[in-house]
């Protein structure tokens, strides 16, 4: 397959070409990740490179940063062939240019955003490092990115969006070239997206060619000219992101029609079913002012809520995970007053965390025990585990969340993030709870395994559990919610039921003036 | 077992399969160097040697596995060994001064694990301040004299054998399939594995965190203070100087077994192995006449070759069982 290349980069010639990746293959043991691939990337350009997980986007990054060297095929950046083997590789790129930032943050959550951003290319004067200068430097890239932060505060305090993006502030060191921004908003809330906007604009108008991994649409239409999409290991097609439609993208991603991204059938009619949770008047001050909900046996009730919004405090109350000043949490109209997080989890809580690799997984645990460690009372007999019992119970859940694994005692770190969020939910279904609190359940998570869990989520609430979605990711909630609450400034300001749930207005909600 | 059986069980036991070639190596080459090591005589040393660093290791594994550390091994044993000592001289009845015996060492564990889980102290600090305390504390009531007691047929048991076998090494063995039991077949086995993999998760599951982390430091004092009246028994009395430096063999060969000391991972069976490798390289090197300064420097080195050839073989096989799928 030849890749067709953009009519724009095509017209404005030759020069302009920041990076060039010419035919290059990439094998690693049983697969091939790159398979001839042609990439170029000019000055200003926002690309948005987009595929599936395994689709070969990440090898592509590494080839391009020089943290992989291709086995066949080069490449250039700025006409100059990277040809150097091993670690100086990505010295030799991060010379002409290269710049990238990852998924995952690499901070030293002990030291101060200065000494983060300085982080090994430190200022020093006679011979000792001079703080002031850093610092000095820091305010002015964190200034340039309109970022109200202490270029003197411990990341450890910072909130994960913050952490994000002191860590984009990183590729505004030095003279960038190309930089590289791997699922940047991933834990971004709309307002904190628009100030990255901004940053990336400023870089365009400087010429930066600037690669843009994302699965948000939305985000891409509003900041890419162009996108690329790879399939297994090669580059599908590079298209206008103004003339495609999400459904051509999609189609790209997958190679076959998409047909099954609509509105998954939601139950409006939730008036007569019993109320299962509810808080009355709950707040916890500064973030959550005062928050009254119900929630319905079978309904999948939604909360919209950008960071900052209270979603993570609201959560904390009616979990038991945090004690509400004011007001009161009932399960099953029984008041939970004293009740700890542990407690409701017998009363028929559960609970999936934002953070799926700090709270959710246990890394070296096989899938199995991640599923069952919710409830070993249910695979022991007299007393004592029972292993065949273990096995059968994850193999019951690994069938129900369609989770992927070679076996169920393979490690839990070893299965990509949608398949690890599967098991996390899945394993309050091992522990047959009836109330499942689930906080962005789909953060980092590909297409396919997002639908996936919408469906999971639907068919749980069809056989009777009661579910709370939070998402920050407001278009995915018409998807799979019946109703929707929206929660802005600690307040629910409104409500949405199916069928008129709509992606926009929600959105709207969530943004409107405070 | 088929063929691709074979390999995925010997890539899963890759460390025990690498210690027990550890293990052979050192009969073999302390079997032809050292005058007396493959006698009969000395197997039945070896095998009192393992006992006393294995039954306190039992517990380490699971404290180093749920992520912990627990330095106060040697003086709990010391002191533990005095305080029976004290008992029997007064002519407490075995009967009680035992079980008190056990329940002291329990409790001092479970102070420091109520200091890791309820105050936040690392458990690094909890536990140094139990060593300096206990040998402190031993020394001070025995002027680092050694108490003595009246003989006793039970106590020349536990320093004797039975069937053949030393009785601290069947009480280590019944241990070892107790322990073995416990970390893979239990609750509160799984739970340790969980804490030290990732707490968060583990709390956030409904894991009760703090009661797993006094619980470990509970059995930790619990062993080490049967380590205490087996070595009471072996002595013949009670010496507030006693098991020395102890902790660190204890540490050394649950690491030599292979579990992380970053939580999480570990085996039982490796830490057994573990206890034999050093154990055998104390022996031989005795056996040798190598100088007892000496002996050290080698120990130290011949610990860290262990560790080191362990996780190249792991790491090795690990890559080849990859290629291999």
């Amino acid at each position: 397959m030849t890749p067709k290349l953009m009519k724009a980069s095509v017209a404005t010639g030759g020069d302009g070409v920041v990076a060039r990746v010419r035919g290059v293959v990439k094998k690693f043991p049983g697969v091939l990740a790159l398979d001839k691939v042609d990439f170029e990337i000019r000055a200003g350009e926002v690309r948005a490179l987009l595929g599936k997980n395994g689709a070969g986007k990440s090898t592509l990054i590494r080839i391009l940063t020089g943290a992989s060297a291709p086995d066949a095929g080069e490449v250039s950046i700025l006409g100059h062939r990277l040809d150097q083997p091993g670690l100086s590789r990505t010295v030799e790129a991060a010379r002409y240019g290269v710049r990238a930032v990852y998924q995952e943050l690499s901070q030293v959550p002990e030291m101060s955003v200065a000494e983060n951003l300085f982080l090994g290319r430190w200022h020093r004067a006679r011979g000792l490092l001079d703080f002031r200068e850093m610092e000095r430097r820091t305010r002015a890239i964190l200034d340039r990115l309109g970022l109200d932060l202490d270029p003197r505060a411990q990341i450890a305090r910072l909130s994960p969006a913050q952490r994000q993006l002191a860590e984009i502030a990183r590729v505004f060191l030095g003279e960038p070239k190309l930089v590289i921004l791997d699922e940047p908003t991933s834990s971004l809330a709309a307002a904190q997206v628009e100030l990255l906007f901004k940053a990336v604009r400023t870089l365009a108008d400087d010429g930066v060619a600037v690669i843009y991994v994302s699965h948000r649409m939305e985000e891409i239409r509003q900041i890419a000219s162009a996108a690329t999409i790879m399939r297994d290991g090669r580059v599908a097609d590079t298209v206008d992101v103004a003339e495609a439609s999400t459904r051509d993208i999609v189609r790209l991603m997958l190679g076959h029609d998409e047909s099954q991204d609509d509105v998954i059938a939601a139950n409006p009619r939730f008036g007569a079913a019993p109320v299962v949770l509810s808080a009355a008047g709950v707040a916890l001050p500064p973030k959550l002012e005062r928050v009254d909900l119900e929630l319905r046996q079978g309904e999948v009730l939604g909360i919209a809520g950008l960071l900052g919004s209270g979603r993570t405090e609201l959560l904390g109350v009616l979990s038991g995970l945090a004690a509400p000043t004011r007001g009161e949490v009932c399960i099953d109209g029984a008041p939970q007053g004293n009740r700890d997080y542990r407690q409701r989890l017998r009363h028929g809580l559960g609970f999936t965390p934002e953070s799926r690799k700090e709270d959710g997984i246990i890394p070296e645990l096989g899938v199995d025990e991640n599923i069952v460690c919710t409830n070993l009372d249910r695979v022991s007999e007299w007393g004592m585990l029972s292993w065949p019992r273990i096995r059968a119970a994850a193999e019951v859940i690994i069938q129900r969340m369609s989770i992927m694994a070679p076996s169920p005692s393979a490690r839990i770190a070893n299965l990509s993030g949608g398949n690890q969020q599967k098991v996390v939910i899945g394993r309050w279904v091992h522990a047959g709870s009836s109330i499942l609190l689930l906080d962005e359940p789909t953060r980092g998570v590909d297409v396919e395994a997002k639908r996936q869990i919408y469906t999971i989520i639907r068919k749980l609430a069809g056989e009777g559990k009661s579910i709370i979605f939070v998402s920050s990711e407001i278009e995915e909630l018409p998807k799979v919610c019946d109703r929707v609450l929206v929660l802005r400034g600690g307040c629910l300001v409104s409500e949405y039921s199916a069928p008129s749930l709509d992606a926009e207005e929600l959105m709207a909600s969530c943004l409107s003036a405070i | 077992m088929s063929m691709s059986g074979i390999s995925s069980f010997s890539a899963k036991h890759m460390n025990e399969i690498g210690l027990v070639v550890i293990i052979l190596l050192l009969y073999l080459v302390f079997g032809n160097t050292a005058h007396g090591f493959t006698s009969a005589n000395n197997q039945l040393t070896i095998l009192r040697d393992v006992a006393s660093i294995g039954i306190a290791a039992w517990a380490m594994t699971l404290v180093i596995v749920a992520g912990e550390i627990d330095l106060s091994i040697g003086p709990m044993v010391a002191f533990i060994s005095v305080v029976l000592a004290f008992m029997l001289k007064a002519n407490v009845p075995l009967i009680a001064a035992i079980p008190a015996a056990l329940a002291v060492g329990a409790a001092f564990g479970t102070l420091a694990g109520l200091l890791r889980a309820y105050f936040d102290v690392p458990s690094f600090v909890a536990t140094l301040g139990l060593w300096s305390a206990l040998r402190g504390l031993a020394l001070f009531m025995t002027d680092a004299l050694p108490v003595t007691f009246n003989e006793n047929a039970f106590m020349e048991r536990l320093a004797d054998e039975v069937f053949g076998i030393p009785t601290s090494a069947v009480v280590m063995l019944v241990l070892f399939v107790v322990f073995v039991m416990i970390a893979r077949y239990t609750s509160f086995g799984r739970s340790v594995f969980a804490v030290g993999g990732n707490a968060n998760a583990a709390h956030l599951c409904g894991i009760n965190v703090k009661r797993v982390r006094v619980i470990i430091f509970s059995i930790s004092g619990l062993l080490s203070a049967v380590t205490g009246v087996l070595l009471t028994a072996r002595l013949g009395s009670g010496n507030a100087g006693a098991a020395s430096g102890l902790e660190f063999d204890v540490i050394a060969a649950v690491v030599i077994g292979g579990t992380s000391l970053s939580g999480g991972r570990g085996s039982m069976l490796g830490t057994m192995l573990g206890a034999f490798v050093i154990t055998l390289i104390g022996d031989g090197l005795v056996l040798r006449g190598i100088n007892p300064f000496f002996q050290e420097v080698v120990r130290g080195v011949i610990i860290v070759a262990a560790v080191l050839a362990n996780l190249m073989a792991t790491r090795y096989r690990g890559q080849r069982t990859i290629r291999g799928n």
